[in-house]
């Protein structure tokens, strides 16, 4: 048999590596207004944090200094009513939310190695991770299973997704005490079902492609579908999702440390801050409005982060 | 041609605007529409058909604006007119019916308010006034149950109903302009034959000028008498409607007609021609003739200067160079167009035998007591008594309408579904069963080419590796050679080596549709069934798909089964052909007799509503009445009973088919139609075209 | 349309179960041991194990489910039928057992039971009972106390148990060895007792709610026509400068904690400009009645968290309903764009949000918590918050068990109003 048809397309340029790849599919967020305020809103912060690790203006701690005073040119942020530095304060205060989490000498009876140690990426990270895993796992069961599988998997994520958040939150915390790991496990189990949610309505969404047929008439198992055909395409808004995730994390990291039930000392806490200059506001209200200005314009910069990204990724696959 | 025409298109170019500059979507369309007069655009997908109906209504979108050119409606300027004064042009003077139906009508108003509030606003009617008029034009419409129709949501009534109602929305003002766009793709083709009818008629009758948007050159002939073909943004030829199709003068035209097979046409006696190359994307059109890098007439004039639009003494406009040196007889393909030469396949050593296949759906019934489980779980019958052998090597084409069963029959084939009854082997193994229980080889050997070509790749992946995947997952080549074998398939498909790290959003639509020809090869499998693989295409890139598929056959000895809902392109593909209906085969038999008498009634009734790209042809005139009926409870005796048109011609008027079951008629060698009509009678049947 | 709605409602009933179950083992196997919280760190082991018995702690995690479910005032092994009598001083509910027609509990003292009749003034006659029965262990009697518990008197046994009392902590020899604190369960109203004040929950938590009702329901009906309006607002004039405006600045107001907005509101109004009151120091139940300008900030706070959230959700179903290509029907029709808007846009473009909309309310009662928090505002909010934070046990279950109903109720409101606006679920 001769080759009756042209070969087409003999002169395209070589596939760019995956990093590259990677990196092209997140700096579309760039196109957007927006979506490059929220990026560097967030990498001022993470900026903070890495510097606070190596160096901060005073000790974090140290109530060496004169109270409540406004800002001056040795305390560039002021003090609070302890007499501390708050641009230190505030500096480490970003650290077990975004780079570092504190773990305890001992979990489930196991002592844990690396002493005292902290493990890299904060709080709020892993929080969102775990329950981008954990969603991620259920929904796909869910959505692309359906049958007794949905209908159990959402029964027991619309329980969970009934309890108003915060209470949730206040209920692991005083069954499980304060710590960083109870965070973490507190933020995956009152993000789950969102994700699961989302998941589930994305993988019902690509389970009527073709592809998936495809992948079927191979015979490919269930497990193989979920996680190699599935989830893949779920990456854009899943990290939309994540993003916002990480906002909503530290708005409720602040909001547990406003109530004081938080994350524990002795790293300052943004919203333990807020707490307890509170009651000084007649004196000074420097101490409050720092910590105040922190939260919103992290949770903002990742919320306005996500925004765009999202607009341009709808925008691309239009 | 009368006096002052209704609409006056004069060199338009429409624009819009994208991040980074912009692109012309229309560029230099000019055409004239005088009252009473039907003006037919044809022209592929995002050629700028529907820009141009846009622009005349001036709904551009925020991104989009009229460039060069005007646009006059009786005399008035339409480009830049806006505010109160447009929107009294709109629905009153100038209205317009859409593509989907069910998506132009408001989920959740009444189909009666969204008609009435036509009368209310541009005539001040009142609401009772209102409502007796659109009763009036639903009847007119030949809508069955009118005033009850008002009250329904969009949802209760079924696609070729719903529009109706647009249509008849349309026309209640009388409007001096109607514009339609592609109103009868997302029907049926009984549906839309009836459309098609309904529109003639009150073309005839309203004294409304048309402008009729379409891919499908046949459904243009049907309505319009003039018609203009536009590519990548120009009018390249127009004309009267019988000019163009009898004597086409641009190339683009030829080559559309060329690579359409004709309703009876079949591969061994012809060959379709594929347009080479693709269109060129809006940005990076040619210098010179658009048309030129897939002209086969090219010369160096037309890489230098753009063609004008040349109006010849017989009326007919061509955008070409060389339109009078251009002989549409005389055309020779080219090599590289050239397709294979294929015989027709029958009568060997059968590879897929099924007998008596049944598919029952458990359907959800909305009563409390159902919900309960307390009444009987009712089925939807999908598939019924499906019976059919498949020789090696040979292709069977299935047809019917949308919720027929084809896509049932291929999935329980293929095991995607498990069958609720009967039998079916594979090379004399089982396959009744769902694709979890058979074994890796019988998976192997059937493998599945999909429609449409924006899903059938998984978006994360590249080219080679979903390629790749079957060979990997089968293991049927050592790792180390898989991207070699790769390579060898995507030569197969005509695809470069380079294509293997693509990513699909990098390829057309062609091409993608390629790709999942190739992975559904990887695995060398036996039988390939092809849901309706090239529908989704451009006609032009349809062809080169068709001939690739017939060439991979003839060299791997494949057996295919080949669904798809233009008859034309069964009829060219296949070697046997089943005729489905309400989820049971009627007509089985060899591709040539299905097409000629004697015709099972619905076959006959299939065949007179497709439309053909050829005015003089004369075609039988049979449609069917209603709807198809709930595949629930599917009428007794014969399924098509409530609608056959040809049961008059038993004694009772058929009083037999509607309480027994027909019999399988042998009408030929292998020919078999499912009627209560004796063969003697049926073979008495007219054939349904002939052409002039 | 059937279908739908007993779908739904059975949802709802399971959902309830689930949520009951998950909250009540969850506190139960990670709740902390709230003997210390209330006994205090110098407590004995002793005196902690009595009062453990006495909460009825030592039963098992499933009996006590079951108990604050279904009540148990039915099943303890008192012989005699168990009704509740309303206590004429302090209003609250009693158990007391019916002895042929006499209300009566028991108490030992030094050895002996007497039966203790309640008389039509409230006040008891004591008088020796006879009322041992003989056990394979001895002489028995189930009976109940005067701490509306059942339970078990075991003859000679001299059982010491102490006895928490706002004085201290007291030692009594005689004490019955059983306890089985008595309930009539969830299902049937029953809220079940604090464990720290041992007064039924609905005494102190009824107020609290209705406070908090109050808040929210003022704020749900300042919040959702602004919200909506806003959303519409913006949706309409997607890209233009309004919808940016619009869009930023609820985000900003969205994503910034109510701590945060509630301090800068106080910052702010309160000290800055003087408008209100930058303290509100609530001191009873009941205050929110006597200077209703305290609502103002909590309210506040709460709008610009709320208003947000809404207006960015009816924003982006309104874009994508006004894209529909039935809108484009409609301008096509020649129909004047308000009508377009109001007739043809605004329905199709409340269903998506309604549903998220009452799933908000969860939200609402969430960010409720804080604003109450920081204001000190005497609701349900800051109700579970002390009890979380004490870790009284069966308050929180109480308090937590409302708000979930609550927000499934609203869930289920919102699938009614979806069904009602979609024809196409009402007509099928
Ligand atoms: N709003 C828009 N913004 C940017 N480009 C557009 C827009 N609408 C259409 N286009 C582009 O304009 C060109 C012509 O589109 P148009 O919809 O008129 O084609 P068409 O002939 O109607 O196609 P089809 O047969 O698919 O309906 C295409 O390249 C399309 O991508
Ligand atoms: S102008 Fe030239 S390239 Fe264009 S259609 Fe005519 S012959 Fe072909
Ligand atoms: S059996 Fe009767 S109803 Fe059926 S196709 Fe034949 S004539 Fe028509
Ligand atoms: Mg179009």
């Amino acid at each position: 048999m001769t080759v009756t048809q042209p070969i087409l397309g003999s002169t395209l340029p070589k596939r760019p590596s995956a990093i590259q790849r990677a990196w092209e599919s997140f700096a579309i967020v760039f196109d957007s207004t927006v979506g490059t305020v929220g990026v560097a809103m967030v990498a001022f912060w993470i900026s903070v944090a890495l510097i606070s690790l190596v160096w901060t203006p005073y000790p974090a701690n140290a109530t060496d200094f004169i109270q409540n005073e406004s800002p001056t040119l040795t305390h560039p942020l002021g003090t609070d009513h302890l007499g501390r530095d708050s641009l230190s304060r505030l500096m480490v205060g970003t650290q077990v939310i975004l780079v570092k989490t504190r773990l305890p000498d001992e979990l489930f009876g196991y002592t844990l190695p690396f002493g005292d140690w902290p493990m890299p990426v904060g709080v709020a990270i892993w929080g969102v991770l775990g329950s981008l895993t954990l969603g991620s796992l259920l929904g796909l069961m869910a959505g692309y299973q359906g049958g007794w599988h949905d209908t159990i998997i959402m029964q027991i994520l619309d329980a969970l997704i009934a309890f108003p958040r915060i209470v949730l939150y206040l209920v692991v915390i005083s069954a499980m005490g304060q710590g960083d790991l109870v965070v973490i496990l507190a933020i995956t189990i009152t993000g789950a079902p969102g994700v699961a949610r989302l998941v589930r309505s994305l993988a019902m969404d690509i389970k009527t492609r073709d592809y998936i047929r495809a992948a079927e008439t191979r015979g490919e198992s269930v497990w193989y579908i979920m996680f190699w055909e599935i989830l893949p395409n779920a990456r854009g808004p899943l990290l939309v999702d994540g993003m916002l995730r990480v906002g909503y994390a530290i708005f409720a990291i602040g909001t547990l440390g406003f109530l004081g039930i938080g994350l524990p000392p002795p790293d300052p806490d943004w919203g333990n801050m807020v707490n307890e200059a509170r009651p000084f506001i007649f004196v000074t209200p420097w101490p409050v409005i720092w910590p105040s200005i922190a939260i919103a314009s992290l949770v903002i910069g990742l919320n306005l982060f996500a925004d765009g990204y999202r607009e341009e990724l709808t925008r691309y696959q239009k | 041609m009368s006096s002052k025409p209704v609409l006056s298109v004069k060199n338009v170019a429409v624009a819009y605007k994208i991040r980074g500059g912009e692109i012309e979507a229309v560029q230099d369309v000019s055409f004239d529409i005088p009252r009473g007069g039907s003006q037919g655009i044809v022209g592929e997908s995002g050629c700028g058909k529907s820009t141009i109906s846009w622009a005349i209504v001036n709904f551009l979108g925020s991104n989009g604006y009229v460039k060069r050119g005007s646009i006059k409606f009786q005399g008035q300027e339409m480009v830049g007119k806006e505010g109160e004064e447009l929107r009294r042009l709109r629905g009153d003077q100038i209205a317009m019916v859409f593509q989907d139906p069910m998506q132009a009508l408001n989920p959740s108003m009444t189909l009666g308010s969204q008609m009435k509030e036509v009368l209310t606003v541009h005539r001040n009617m009142s609401g009772k006034e209102a409502e007796v008029r659109c009763i009036e034009m639903l009847e007119r419409v030949y809508m069955p149950d009118a005033a009850n129709v008002m009250k329904r949501y969009p949802h209760q009534i079924s696609g070729g109903q719903q529009q109706r109602v647009v249509i008849a929305t349309a026309l209640l003002t009388n409007p001096a302009l109607l514009i339609m766009d592609e109103p009868t793709t997302a029907l049926d083709v009984t549906v839309e034959a009836t459309v098609l009818d309904l529109i003639a008629e009150l073309r005839r009758e309203f004294d409304t000028a048309i402008m009729y948007i379409s891919h499908n050159l046949g459904v243009v002939a049907r309505v319009c008498d003039h018609v203009g073909v536009m590519y990548a943004g120009e009018m390249v030829e127009r004309g009267t409607v019988e000019e163009i199709y009898k004597n086409p003068t641009h190339p683009y035209t030829q080559g559309l007609i060329r690579c359409v097979p004709k309703l009876g046409a079949d591969k061994a006696s012809s060959v379709l021609y594929p347009i080479r190359g693709r269109v060129p994307p809006p940005n990076n059109r040619p210098v010179g003739c658009i048309f030129g890098p897939r002209c086969d007439y090219r010369q160096v004039k037309c890489e230098e200067e753009r063609p004008a639009l040349r109006q010849f003494p017989n009326g007919q406009s061509v955008r070409c160079h060389f339109a009078e040196e251009v002989d549409w007889r005389a055309w020779k393909p080219t090599a590289d167009v050239l397709p294979p030469q294929i015989a027709t396949k029958t009568g060997q050593t059968p590879i897929l035998q099924v007998d008596g296949l049944q598919k029952y759906y458990t359907a959800q019934g909305g009563s409390i007591r159902d919900i309960m489980g307390l009444n009987k779980p009712r089925y939807v019958k999908a598939l019924e008594h499906a019976s059919f052998s498949v020789p090696k090597g040979s292709t069977l084409g299935i047809v019917g309408e949308s919720g027929c069963g084809k896509s049932t029959l291929i999935k329980t084939i293929i095991g995607l579904e498990g069958s609720t009854a009967g039998d079916a082997q594979f090379l004399g193994v089982d396959i009744t069963t769902h694709l979890s229980e058979r074994d890796e080889s019988t998976i192997r050997e059937l493998q599945m080419v999909f429609q449409n070509p924006d899903s059938t790749m998984n978006p994360s992946y590249t080219v080679g590796q979903q390629i790749g995947r079957p060979m990997a997952r089968f293991k049927t080549v050592p790792k180390n050679q898989i991207r070699a074998e790769v390579v060898k398939l995507l030569k197969a498909v005509r695809l470069g080596e380079n294509y293997i790290d693509r990513l699909p959003s990098q390829l057309s639509g062609g091409e993608k549709q390629r790709v999942g020809i190739a992975r559904a090869l990887a695995s060398s499998p036996d039988l390939v069934l092809c849901d309706e693989p090239v529908s989704a295409l451009d006609v032009s890139v349809q062809a080169a798909v068709l001939n690739l598929l017939l060439e991979l056959q003839a060299e791997n000895e494949t057996t295919m089964l080949f669904i798809a809902h233009d008859l034309s392109v069964v009829r060219f593909f296949s070697d046997y052909v089943a005729v489905m209906y309400l989820g049971q085969v009627m007509e089985l038999g060899p591709a040539e007799a299905i097409y000629a008498p004697p015709y099972h009634p619905y076959t006959e009734a299939l065949l007179s509503a497709v439309p053909i790209p050829d005015p003089s042809a004369q075609q039988k005139r049979i449609r069917l009445e209603g709807n198809v009926p709930s595949a629930i409870s599917p009428p007794s005796g014969c399924r098509f009973h409530t609608r056959c048109p040809r049961k008059q011609l038993l004694s009772d008027n058929g009083q037999i088919c509607e309480t027994t079951a027909p019999p399988w008629q042998n009408v030929a060698s292998e020919h078999h139609i499912l009627c209560h009509i004796p063969k003697e009678k049926l073979i008495e049947f007219e054939p349904v075209i002939r052409e002039a | 349309m059937a279908r739908f709605l007993i779908r739904s409602f059975i949802s709802t009933v399971v959902t309830m179960l689930l949520v009951s179950m998950l909250l009540f083992f969850l506190i139960d196997i990670g709740g902390g041991d709230v003997t210390v919280k209330i006994l205090g760190i110098q407590a004995t082991p002793e005196q902690r194990e009595s009062l453990r018995k006495q909460l009825g702690l030592d039963q098992s995690t499933v009996t006590r489910y079951a108990t604050w479910l279904i009540g148990n005032d039915w099943w303890v092994p008192v012989e005699y039928p168990i009704i509740s009598v309303t206590n004429i001083k302090t209003g609250e509910n009693e158990y007391w057992a019916d002895v042929n027609g006499q209300a009566t509990r028991w108490m030992m003292e030094d050895g002996e039971l007497f039966a203790l009749q309640r008389q039509p003034d409230g006040s008891t006659v004591k008088e020796p009972a006879e009322v041992w029965q003989n056990d394979s262990k001895g002489e028995i009697f189930w009976g109940l106390n005067n701490a509306n518990s059942a339970v078990k008197w075991v003859r000679g046994s001299g059982e010491v148990v102490f006895i928490k009392t706002a004085a201290g902590i007291r030692e009594e020899k005689d004490g019955p060895s059983q306890y089985i604190p008595l309930s009539k369960g969830m299902l049937r109203g029953d809220l079940g007792r604090s464990m720290r004040t041992r007064r039924p929950v609905a005494v102190t938590l009824w107020p609290r709610v209705r406070n908090t009702a109050i808040l929210a329901f003022v704020a749900f009906v300042l919040i959702m026509p602004l919200a909506l309006f806003l959303g519409i607002v913006a949706g309409i004039n997607e890209g233009k400068p309004i919808d940016r405006f619009i869009s930023v600045t609820s985000l900003a107001a969205t994503a910034t904690p109510e701590f945060v907005s509630g301090v800068f509101l106080i910052l702010v109004l309160g000290i800055w400009l003087e408008l209100v009151p930058p303290v509100a120091v609530f001191l009873t139940d009941d205050a929110i009645f006597q200077n209703p300008e305290m609502l103002i900030l909590p309210l506040l706070t709460l709008t610009l968290v709320e208003v947000g959230y809404v207006a960015r959700m009816t924003r982006a179903s309104m874009v994508e309903v006004m894209g529909a290509p039935y809108i484009r029907t409609a301008i096509i029709k020649g129909m004047p764009f308000h009508r377009v808007v109001i007739r043809h846009a605004i329905r199709n473009a409340l269903m998506a949000p309604i549903t998220v909309i009452m799933l908000h309310v969860n939200y609402l009662v969430g960010g409720l918590v804080v604003v109450e928090a920081i204001f000190g505002y005497p609701g349900l909010g800051n109700y579970i918050y002390d009890a979380a934070i004490f870790g009284d046990f069966s308050a929180v279950l109480a308090a937590a068990m409302i708000t979930v109903i609550i927000a499934i109720i609203t869930r289920l409101l919102g699938d009614l109003a979806y069904t009602f606006l979609n024809p196409r679920i009402r007509y099928s």
